[in-house]
């Protein structure tokens, strides 16, 4: 089994861990991993911010680097969403290559709905002693409906318990430029999430979207000092027991 | 161009897509249940909203229940539909002392019924159908039956006959709209009284209609 | 409608810090849902009844100019006048007029939005015609001169003194309460004789059915049945979308409305008016017009994209569920419409030039789509008016120094993205920049840029190798030493 990683660019950049995590993870389920190099992000701050012929030029840099891969597996939902849903209808004006999208559309995966849906495997072998939580990104539940299947992993780990996170489908407050362009509505959400995380008496705040985690991590930091969030396949990754 | 006109020529020539096909009209489980079902659901609902449904199994019962619901709420002074509602004797009622009852066809004209209908301490209706799902009245409204009767008192005692109880909205409504020719000005479907929650969420009974709604349901 | 979005963010600071206004967002958002999960949950199936309320609006919007003939006939054989308005200054000059042809001092209003869209109110009071909202919440928003700070529930917000001081000044009410039984109550005697003497009443419309030409009015509070009853005239103004094909739509409809509105099976009172008073009726309207209003409604419905806003039903769902608007209230949005279903709206309607927060101050986070019952995607509507700006903005002869540098960076970026190596460079040219603001491995603030992340949270020091750069250094897959594929594309 063969899967070509597409590692987004928040990842890549800030949080390169999370790859290297996420091709642990395959290897052990003994995926063949392969890395575009001449890969970059995805384009969706572009698309977002409405620079769309900006955008279109980033896709089809896209579609050029992973058209030809069977499958394509990635450790980031919002970038999946603009892979899959967002990409068609970019290029919906040139045939070729609105077929080329719809094409790898169907071949694009989040990490844990790879693991769980194509592998059908829920335990990586990991172990760990404490409460975890989850919260439910946007774009990883509302975009791609994947809620399960993390959960499933979670599940699959010794020794965790999982408790409840009150809101746990509530935007974080991330939302790419958003945080940036209106602060202070963000800083009510992501403080929202992070007191409902604090309440939830979770040791660690477990998650699939790099974005998120860029937010939520960062306003732990600054006022929560001592409460970890994690990307999941890190989570899987750092406690999975050594052989 | 008048505007008609010119909104229709718009909406017109904007581009046309296909109509999609429907997908299959939700199950509505109501339509299962028998009579008793009914009657209890529809209780029960119209309860949930502060309503009280009196079963009476005649029209004798029926006056005998008015008469109590008269006197627990000190009502005095009344409009109703009819003298005979369902085969209640309204106009009984009057005979009480201190009671003062008109009737529908004493007003012949808005200012007279207004008057009336913004004066009298209870209105008391027919109606035409009640919904067990949500405890609903369903009423048509014409010259046999002003819509102020209803809304303007503080309080609403309707009487109704249970062979006029359906499980849902559908039933009643393809009744009274099936002719085009032959609907009501206004039908309307009444639920418990009128209520707010406009002020801090705070819900209360009566804000501009009856506080009080009563049926009376005639089981014969 | 006064649009005053431009000031989005400068009131949503104040919302934010106003202690009532937060009190009652967290109801609202913890509230509703619940609310409304209780009301869906009567349905057998709860997603048949979602995808059938939103294959009815599909069809409508889809059939719309038919529906709207087909109404009117109807509706005119009924016997009501129905008139058609361009824009809000001919709906405003057909109520005044028919207003004065009857002599009318003064009108009362059931609760509508679309006559808050059109600054009906404003229009009839400078022309001598004094108007009295009915609704409670609407009585609120009049007295205290506010915008609505939700869509159902206008006024929820206020502070119980503050309605005390202002149904004072009024003389709704002879002494101060803060109990909202007793100021509900004030204003039901404040109006209970205006309704008894009232000569020309005004509603909105909830549904128009094409097949039988007649009105629906969705309600708890029995003004509007009291406007519909008691008058001589009654006005009925309906914006062109909320028709509905025939009775068995409207029932289905009326359904999700209520559920998704208030969370209700059903409300106090729906009444559905055929025509006015027949001649031996004693009460109900000698004459009933319907207005049909237009108002940007046909523009917006010539774009196959933008036409989807037409769907709405205005149960306000959206607001209730939206993280933006549950921070924030309906002030920032600075018109008639709040929320996402204003953020999709209000834009059409007072242009894009000036109301760009309201649909930029979203994280698109689909909430707003998930629960429509009408189905609108609003995330994706608001994707299409970004690209709409950006594309005004570099039309020629329209480029301003900051459109253009703003484009030139975006062009930048997608350069970047499209060439690994310069994405590498560019990256390994940042790097430095943004550590050297680091301590203990966090960035707290940068001097310029993206300085809004700096508010309330720090930004990891960037990691010394990208993961790109990682890559080759990664062990091999334990199980097939050798193996090659992991490397074969580097």
């Amino acid at each position: 089994m063969k899967v070509s990683l597409f590692i987004p660019c928040t990842v890549d950049i800030m949080m390169p861990e999370i790859g290297v995590d996420t091709n642990t993870l395959l290897s052990n389920l003994g995926v063949q991993t392969l890395y575009h190099k001449e890969q970059t992000c995805c384009g969706q701050p572009l698309f977002n911010a409405g620079y769309r012929d900006h955008a279109k030029r980033v896709a089809k840099h896209f579609i050029e680097v992973f058209g030809e891969d069977d499958c394509v597996v990635s450790p980031a939902g919002s970038c999946v969403c603009m892979v899959k849903y967002h990409y068609p209808e970019l290029l919906e004006n040139e045939p070729i290559w609105q077929k080329r999208a719809l094409d790898l559309a169907g071949r694009i995966y989040e990490l844990s709905q790879y693991i769980v849906d194509v592998l059908k495997v829920t335990n990586l072998g990991a172990t760990f002693a404490g409460k975890v939580t989850y919260h439910e990104s946007c774009h990883i539940l509302r975009g791609l409906n994947i809620s399960a299947q993390p959960k499933k992993l979670i599940a699959g780990v010794e020794g965790t318990q999982f408790v409840e996170l009150e809101s746990s489908t509530a935007c974080c407050g991330f939302g790419g430029e958003f945080a940036v362009a209106y602060p202070e509505i963000s800083e009510a959400m992501v403080r929202e999430k992070a007191a409902n995380f604090v309440k939830s008496g979770a040791d660690v705040l477990l998650l699939c979207e790099p974005g998120c985690l860029l937010n939520i991590s960062g306003y732990l930091h600054r006022n929560h000092t001592g409460k970890t969030a994690l990307h999941l396949a890190s989570f899987l990754a750092q406690n999975i027991k050594k052989v | 161009m008048d505007a008609r006109q010119a909104i229709l020529e718009k909406l017109k020539s904007a581009m046309r897509v296909e109509s999609i096909k429907r997908p299959p009209k939700p199950v509505l489980s109501e339509l299962s249940m028998n009579r008793e079902q009914m009657v209890q659901r529809f209780g029960q609902e119209l309860g949930g909203r502060t309503g009280v449904l009196y079963q009476a199994a005649n029209p004798q019962a029926a006056l005998r229940v008015l008469s109590d619901i008269i006197k627990a709420e000190g009502l005095k002074s009344f409009v109703a539909t009819a003298q005979d509602i369902c085969g209640v004797d309204i106009a009984s009622l009057g005979e009480a002392d201190g009671i003062s009852v008109s009737f529908a066809k004493d007003f012949t004209d808005r200012e007279t019924l207004r008057e009336a209908a913004f004066k009298a301490d209870a209105g008391i209706t027919s109606a035409d159908f009640a919904v067990a799902e949500t405890g609903t009245l369903g009423v048509i409204f014409n010259h046999n039956h002003p819509r102020l009767l209803s809304i303007a008192p503080p309080v609403h005692i309707a009487i109704v006959d249970v062979k006029d109880l359906y499980p849902v909205y559908e039933n009643v409504v393809e009744t009274v709209f099936k002719n085009t020719n032959e609907m009501p000005s206004q039908f309307s479907f009444i639920t418990g009284p009128s209520a707010t929650s406009d002020i801090q969420g705070v819900e209360f009974k009566g804000m501009h209609g009856p506080k009080k709604v009563f049926v009376i349901m005639i089981m014969s | 409608m006064h649009p005053h979005a431009n000031k989005f963010m400068e009131t949503a600071r104040k919302e934010l810090k106003n202690e009532q206004s937060q009190m009652f967002l967290l109801m609202v958002s913890l509230g509703a849902p619940i609310l409304r999960q209780i009301g869906m949950s009567t349905f057998a199936d709860i997603a048949a009844a979602e995808a059938y309320s939103r294959a009815i609006r599909a069809d409508v919007i889809t059939r719309l100019p038919e529906l709207l003939e087909a109404f009117e006939k109807n509706a005119v054989s009924n016997g009501a006048k129905v008139l058609w308005a361009k824009d809000a200054a001919e709906a405003n000059h057909i109520i005044l007029d028919i207003a004065n042809q009857r002599g009318v001092s003064y009108v009362m209003k059931g609760k509508s939005m679309i006559t808050e869209e059109i600054g009906l109110n404003d229009h009839l009071i400078k022309n001598g015609v004094d108007v009295f909202e009915t609704d409670l919440g609407e009585v609120i928003t009049q007295n205290l001169k506010l915008h609505p700070f939700h869509l159902v529930g206008p006024a929820i917000n206020v502070p119980p003194s503050e309605i005390s001081e202002a149904f004072l000044k009024k003389g709704i009410i002879d002494e101060a309460s803060t109990d909202p039984v007793k100021l509900g109550g004030g204003a039901r005697k404040y109006l209970r004789d205006k309704f008894r003497n009232l000569q020309m009443g005004i509603v909105g419309v909830n549904m128009g059915v094409a097949e039988t030409g007649t009105i629906i009015n969705v309600e708890n509070e029995g003004n509007i049945r009291l406007i519909k009853s008691s008058p001589k005239t009654l006005v009925a103004i309906m914006s062109l979308e909320k028709v509905v094909p025939n009775m068995a739509d409207a029932v289905s409809m009326i359904r999700m409305l209520t559920r998704n509105c208030t969370g209700q099976k059903i409300t106090s009172y729906v009444s559905m008016d055929s025509g006015p008073q027949k001649c031996d009726e004693q009460d109900g309207p000698e004459e009933l017009f319907i207005i049909i209003l237009d108002n940007g409604r046909s523009e917006i419905y010539s774009d196959l994209k933008t036409r989807e806003i037409l769907k709405c039903i205005r149960c306000g769902a959206c607001l209730n569920t939206c993280p933006v608007y549950t921070k924030i209230g309906g002030y920032p949005y600075g018109a008639t419409y709040c929320g996402p279903i204003g953020q999709t709206l209000t834009p059409m309607l007072a242009g894009m030039e000036n109301t760009s927060d309201l649909y930029r101050a979203c994280t698109l986070c689909g909430m707003c789509k998930q629960i429509c019952p009408a189905g609108i995607d609003h995330p994706s509507l608001l994707l299409s008016y970004r690209a709409r700006q950006i594309e005004l903005k570099n039309q020629k002869g329209k480029k301003t120094m900051q459109s253009r540098g703003e484009n030139a960076i975006a062009g930048l970026i997608a350069l970047g993205m499209s060439h690994g190596w310069l994405w590498s460079l560019g990256i390994n040219l940042t790097r430095p920049l943004m550590n050297s603001m680091a301590k203990d491995g966090y960035i707290g603030n940068i001097p310029m840029g993206a300085q809004g992340w700096f508010v309330c949270r720090d930004l990891r020091a960037i990691p010394k190798k990208t993961f790109h750069e990682t890559w080759d250094d990664l062990p091999s897959r334990p199980e097939s030493s050798g193996n090659t594929s992991k490397k074969e594309d580097s």
